[in-house]
């Protein structure tokens, strides 16, 4: 059944895609902690009977070989229906998860006999033992320190379940409860897909599903090599981007990549990057990881392309060093391996502004994080409060960049829920003026976030990176502005945080302001309509001194009006100035060095 | 005596006209051709034609109930009152900043955060704080307030939207603020968040606020030129406009709390397909209301609609109770393509009524679903009453051009993909209100309206597993028809956080008794007896630390221990059903209260049709219909209007009307209720 038909094809896509997003809906209805329920840290896929992803969650962070690693120990002969497998072995599946609070079910799906396809989701458990509730930590330097590892295993068999291994895994979380529920609705949902695509084979037939498997496959595989063909010309090109630091020391750290590019096909190497780093910023990068960010933004304007394993056709090899930061050795820490993916594909599109002369989108800046615990004299009672804090995205070559922006559907909490439910008052919640970089489109802003500390006594976390290397703009476009963390601002006793710590004391009535990185502008800055730059500056977007340094616009005092003749004289004097591809810091045409920013 | 129930429903095509006389149970339709440059227009052709073809007199007209997308349109299209802001200081980007999320669904490198209503520039900080318990941290500055009521008036801004951090606990701060932007600024629409939505969630509440602001003085205006409009036609019967909560509210109302007009239209469809639906003996259903450009979907439950407060209109949030309606890109004119990598789409781009389809023939030439339904013989040859001719022809040439020879395919395979592909679209919406809530479409009817929605509801409703598909005897006019089952609704909320487990009765008693004061109040001067105000109380409550609430309706009227007690046992119980789980260990919090004040309307009965009385129905044509792959050579074709109660009619056939076609597959039956409603059995 090679040759099905377009419509048949179609339709068991869009059953496969609704019966994926049923998993989705079961996973938010029935799981327990707010990591899922609020933050909805998950993410569910098929994939065909030799593991390659069919659809999946349109999110660029996770892997997208996700049953090797099982076969691995289970051949898929062995397998029966009803098998249930399970992991959040990072090392052990080989990045197939990235750190080890993904914890990732597995469920075979039989028609006939024989394995059409399987079923899989995975979600973000809210603790799974290790140094610090929560498990990640910005002090680990190790990855036993991030809480229990288990291996790719079989957890049921024959429907009886394997009761030992989940006693022991829940075993070692602080809120056993929480876990436990969150446990039941993964499984829960990886039981309903794999019921809903049993059903799609019975209505269909098995050889129309694997028929039309291929056939996604290929429209997907299609779609990224002729935007390759048509929007990346031969030839080399590389690209190196840095982390600020791994938060156990102040070295920063390099992503670089080479892009080889040769008629529909990119291969990509990564083997230049830095050596591991001992904090918990490293990323073993399944190969799959930038595969799909390339698909996701060449194909991301063209209906009908699903994410899946055609985009790992569509690219060629992708190499990397063992010992390095995209490909660490046991047992260097993974729990903020955020920042290095970030990094992963501003390298990766930092490549490809060289190929494209800078037609792609320009760097987005890692969402923040900080963790409050307060405590009371009266009630001794302590209150965690985990916030994401959001930042700038770059702007792109179709739109600015987003502003005040965690990630897909991850939702801040109101402040007037904080408020009642962790112990602290927010007074303020503000754009960070100037922290988008200036360009034609411009980069997106961070944020500013004031917290009043309520409790007697209080202690910080703080995740927080590119400050030395905030996001680079790009065609002529500047860098986002960095960030900054400040404890009592304009008082006596002012003092700044580092960006990436632990354990900072506070006091009653101490006033933190974390204010976010921005991303990255495209394209010059003097060709941004000036009524456009006035109306940022009104919303506060830019300040004014910003609109004449950076944009060439100067404004009547009151800021209402655009000075047309000190504008035009006041660009023309600013397009003297050369420009470069990139701009951080100041203009470059290739690659920073090391030191460059620090 | 005045005896008429005259209801008006204005879409973006036509406004449909429904006239009922409450003695006779005479009902009388009309059709006439929207105006959206001033919808008053097409809202008193309406009457006029509706009161000519009764041959009645205005002062014989009862209650005028209208359906508007007035507010929605503004919305959507950006073209609301230039609205300013005042909030709390420090709080100026509330709307920007928003929750801070990409929505699921979108790509990432490709989104674009949508345009609010109300940009910072018009927003003023104003110093105040109150804290969540209600004290006053910080009093207002109302030199400051009254400088920035000044300076918005400036900047030539005619509405005011004012959102003071937990003011729903301390409305004083921002009720002070809204008598000085009176003083400085008299012209001004002021629309405060105490008012529209007393709720914690700041971004929410303000965005329903700004959006209120955004479109009081459109509705307003509107609303008084209806007014003006009715007595100058010696109507002088009571006007009530649909909410999206499913009520209905007078102009003193809508006038304040404009923004729950957002979802009049849909809103109507839907108590429409409730009340059909229930008088044929169905209470449980989904409903899908299939148009030119969307199809909105819905589910009832127990004779009654579900209600949410996590709605949306277009990109923003609208958290006050609106009926929970799931709308998606799908409908008669949406176009149909094959994409460069050979993937078939279906919508959501719409030829829309203007060019509209091919087979129109108004200067469309894109293949559409109707194009399809024609290329396959579903469609008569001619639509209202032979006035809208549909040319074969250019159906078949746009599908064969732009589906069938890219895909190298036959035309009447061509048109049957799409169809296919629309109806897989449909029925996953369909499923995202049923199996994605928790509930099995097999115990629904699928009611089927709209001026497409017959034509798909078998398919669709086999596809579901539905026993039954249900047609309305008006698929075309069942909004209007819906806006003569409700009765006037106000919702009231107000957060009032009690932690448990020692909850402050008093306090949660007194602040529904100021609730139902309130609301007593407007009803009584809506003129409604007192002897037909109902109130139920309701109750948000969730688990401590948890980000969301589930509404409960509170088991007494006075909750006293025992009370409370069953409302925590029944918030265990439905967390359970909706969300599997239960925490009887976990602390739960009361967090917001509510009032559902009704004011019952008189309800027109549903006419009834005369008796088959042993004759059969009579095919008027035979066409070549293609169903399932196959040509059926002489299907037949009925007259709706020619239907008595207790016909049956066995499938293939279709059943036409005026704006409708109905679809009977082979192996179903259809039966005429005495309603004049099509029951379709699954075969």
């Amino acid at each position: 059944m090679r040759n099905l038909d377009t419509v048949t094809l179609e339709l068991i896509k869009g059953a496969i895609q609704s019966a994926r997003v049923e998993m989705e809906a079961l996973i938010e209805r029935s799981a327990m902690s707010p990591f899922i329920r609020e933050k909805k840290d998950y993410f569910t896929a098929f994939f065909d009977r030799d593991g390659r992803l069919v659809v999946s969650t349109a999110l660029p962070m996770a892997a997208g070989n996700l049953i090797d690693c099982i076969f691995e120990r289970y051949p898929r002969d062995d397998m029966r229906p009803g098998d249930l497998y399970l992991y959040n072995d990072s090392y052990g599946s080989h990045g197939a998860v990235s750190h080890n609070n993904d914890m990732v079910f597995v469920a075979p799906v039989f028609s006939d006999a024989r394995i059409v396809a399987f079923a899989e989701a995975w979600g973000h458990l809210w603790d799974i033992g290790g140094m610090v509730p929560g498990s990640i930590s910005p002090a680990a330097t190790d990855v036993f320190q991030e809480g229990i590892v288990i291996p790719p295993s079989r957890v049921l068999r024959d429907g009886i379940w394997n009761e030992e291994l989940i006693r022991t895994f829940v075993r070692n979380t602080r809120f056993p409860d929480m876990v436990r529920g969150d446990l039941s609705a993964i499984m829960a949902a990886v039981r309903l897909g794999g019921r809903r695509m049993e059903e799609i084979a019975e209505r269909f037939g098995a050889g129309a599903v694997e028929a039309a498997f291929a056939g996604m496959l290929d429209q997907s595989e299609r779609a990224l090599r002729k935007a390759f063909a048509e929007r990346v010309p031969d030839g080399r090109y590389s690209f190196r981007d840095y982390i600020d630091s791994d938060s156990v020391s102040e070295k920063s750290y390099a992503v670089a990549v080479t892009v080889e590019k040769r008629g529909e096909t990119i291969a990509l190497d990564y083997s230049a990057s830095d050596d591991q780093a001992q904090g918990a910023i490293n990323f073993i990068m399944d190969s799959s990881v930038p595969k799909t960010m390339c698909g996701l933004y060449f194909t991301g304007q063209e209906a009908g392309v699903a994410l899946n394993g055609g985009f790992h056709r569509a690219v060629g090899e992708v190499k990397t060093r063992p010992g390095s930061i995209v490909s660490p050795r046991e047992p260097a820490p993974l729990g903020m391996r955020s920042h290095c993916l970030t990094r992963v594909n501003s390298s990766l599109f930092g490549a490809f502004a060289k190929a494209t002369g800078g037609n792609v989108p320009a760097a987005s800046s890692v969402y923040v994080l900080y963790y409050l615990r307060s405590w009371n004299k009266e009630r001794t009672e302590l209150d965690l409060c985990i916030e994401g804090l959001a930042v700038g995205f770059g702007a792109r070559p179709h739109a600015d960049g987003i502003d005040a922006v965690y990630y897909v559907a991850q939702k801040n909490y109101p402040i007037e829920f904080a408020e009642m439910e962790f112990g602290v008052r927010v007074e303020g919640y503000a754009m960070h003026a100037d922290s988008g970089g200036p360009g034609f489109h411009r980069g997106g802003c961070g944020i500013v976030r004031d917290l009043r500390v309520v409790g007697d006594e209080a202690v910080i976390g703080l995740r927080m990176d590119n400050m030395r290397w905030p996001a680079w703009g790009v065609k002529g476009g500047m860098g986002g502005g960095a960030g900054r963390i400040v404890v009592n601002p304009g008082m006596a006793d002012e003092r700044e945080l580092r960006p990436m710590s632990e354990g900072n004391k506070l006091k009653k009535g101490d006033l933190v302001r974390i204010m976010t990185p921005g991303g990255g502008g495209w394209g010059s800055p003097l060709e941004r309509a000036a009524e456009q730059v006035r109306d940022d500056v009104l919303d506060g977007f830019i300040s004014a001194e910003s609109a004449e340094r950076d944009y060439g616009v100067v404004l009547s005092s009151d800021l209402t009006d655009v000075d047309a003749a000190a504008t035009h004289a006041r660009r023309k004097e600013l397009a003297r100035m050369p420009r470069g591809l990139f701009h951080r810091h100041s203009y470059f045409d290739d690659e920073e060095l090391p030191r460059a920013a620090e | 005596m005045a005896r008429l129930q005259l209801a008006l429903d204005i879409g973006g095509t036509f406004t449909d006209v429904v006239m009922v006389d409450g003695v006779s149970g005479a009902l009388w339709t009309a059709k006439t051709p929207s105006t959206p440059k001033d919808p008053s227009d097409g809202f008193f052709d309406g009457v006029e034609k509706i009161l000519r073809l009764a041959g009645t007199a205005p002062a014989d007209v009862a209650a005028v109930f209208h359906g508007s997308t007035i507010a929605t349109n503004a919305v959507l299209e950006g073209k609301g009152a230039r609205t300013g802001m005042l909030v709390t200081a420090g709080f100026r980007y509330v709307l920007e900043i928003g929750r801070h999320e990409i929505p699921r669904r979108e790509n990432l490198f490709i989104w674009r955060k949508p345009k609010r209503p109300v940009p910072p520039r018009l927003i003023m900080e104003v110093p105040e704080r109150v804290l969540l318990d209600g004290r006053v941290e910080r009093p207002l500055d109302e030199a400051a307030c009254r400088a920035a009521a000044r300076r918005l008036r400036a900047l030539g801004v005619e509405a005011v939207a004012i959102v003071f951090l937990h003011s729903y606990a301390h409305p004083a701060h921002e009720r002070r603020a809204a008598e000085i932007v009176a003083e400085e600024f008299p012209e001004a629409a002021v629309s405060i968040s105490s008012d529209v939505l007393p709720v914690f969630r700041e971004y929410e509440r303000s965005m329903a606020t700004a959006l209120n602001a955004y479109v009081q003085r459109l509705v307003g205006t509107y609303i008084g030129r209806l007014q003006t409009g009715l007595s100058k036609r010696n109507v002088a019967a009571p006007l009530l406009v649909m909410k999206s909560n499913g009520g209905v509210f007078g102009p003193r109302q809508a006038d304040r709390q404009a923004i729950n007009m957002a979802l009049s239209g849909p809103a109507a469809g839907v108590i429409g397909a409730s009340f059909v639906a229930r008088a044929a003996g169905f209470d449980n259903s989904v409903t899908i209301d299939i148009g030119g450009t969307s199809a909105d979907v819905s589910l009832i439950r127990a004779g009654a609609p579900v209600t949410t407060t996590e709605g949306e209109l277009g990109p923003f949030p609208l958290a006050l109770p609106i009926i929970d309606i799931h709308s998606i890109g799908a409908g008669g004119g949406s176009l149909a393509r094959v994409t460069d990598i050979g993937s078939l789409q279906v919508g959501p781009e719409s030829a829309g009524a203007d060019p509209g389809p091919a087979c129109y023939d108004r200067g469309g030439v894109k293949a559409t679903v109707t194009d399809a339904h024609v290329a396959l013989g579903r469609l008569p040859p001619t639509l209202l009453d032979g006035h809208m001719p549909l040319d074969g022809r250019q159906a078949r040439a746009a599908i064969e051009r732009d589906i069938a020879r890219p895909l190298g395919i036959s035309v009447e395979d061509a048109a049957e993909g799409v169809l296919r592909i629309v109806n897989a679209n449909m029925t996953g919406a369909l499923k995202v209100v049923s199996v994605e809530r928790g509930y099995d479409p097999k115990d629904f009817t699928l009611v089927a309206f709209g001026g497409a929605g017959p034509l798909h509801g078998v398919e669709l409703g086999r596809g579901l597993g539905c026993r039954a598909v249900l047609v309305p005897r008006y698929p075309g006019l069942l909004c209007a028809l819906g806006l003569l089952a409700t009765d006037l609704q106000y919702d009231y909320a107000r957060t009032a956080l009690q932690r448990g487990p020692d909850y402050d009765l008093a306090a949660i008693d007194a602040v529904w008794r100021e609730l139902e004061q309130e609301a007593d109040g407007e009803l009584a001067r809506e003129g409604i007896p007192v002897e037909r105000r109902r109130f139920v109380r309701l109750a948000d409550l969730r688990y401590a630390k948890q980000g969301f609430e589930l509404t409960l309706a509170v088991p007494a009227k006075t909750l006293d221990a025992a009370g409370v007690a069953r409302l925590v046992e029944d918030f265990h119980a439905q967390h359970e059903r909706l969300y599997t789980f239960a925490e009887r260990d976990t602390q739960v919090e009361i967090v917001t209260l509510r009032l559902r004040a009704v004011g019952l309307v008189d309800k027109i009965a549903l006419p009834e049709i005369a008796a088959a009385a042993g004759s059969k129905p009579e095919a008027y044509e035979r066409r070549g219909v293609r169903l399932d792959g196959a040509w059926h050579a002489d299907v037949p074709a009925y007259r709706r209007g020619a239907l008595c109660a207790g016909h049956r009619i066995g499938g293939p056939a279709v059943v036409d009307q005026l704006d409708s076609t109905s679809l009977i597959l082979p192996g179903q039956t259809a039966e005429v209720d005495r309603h004049g409603n099509l029951i379709i059995r699954m075969g």
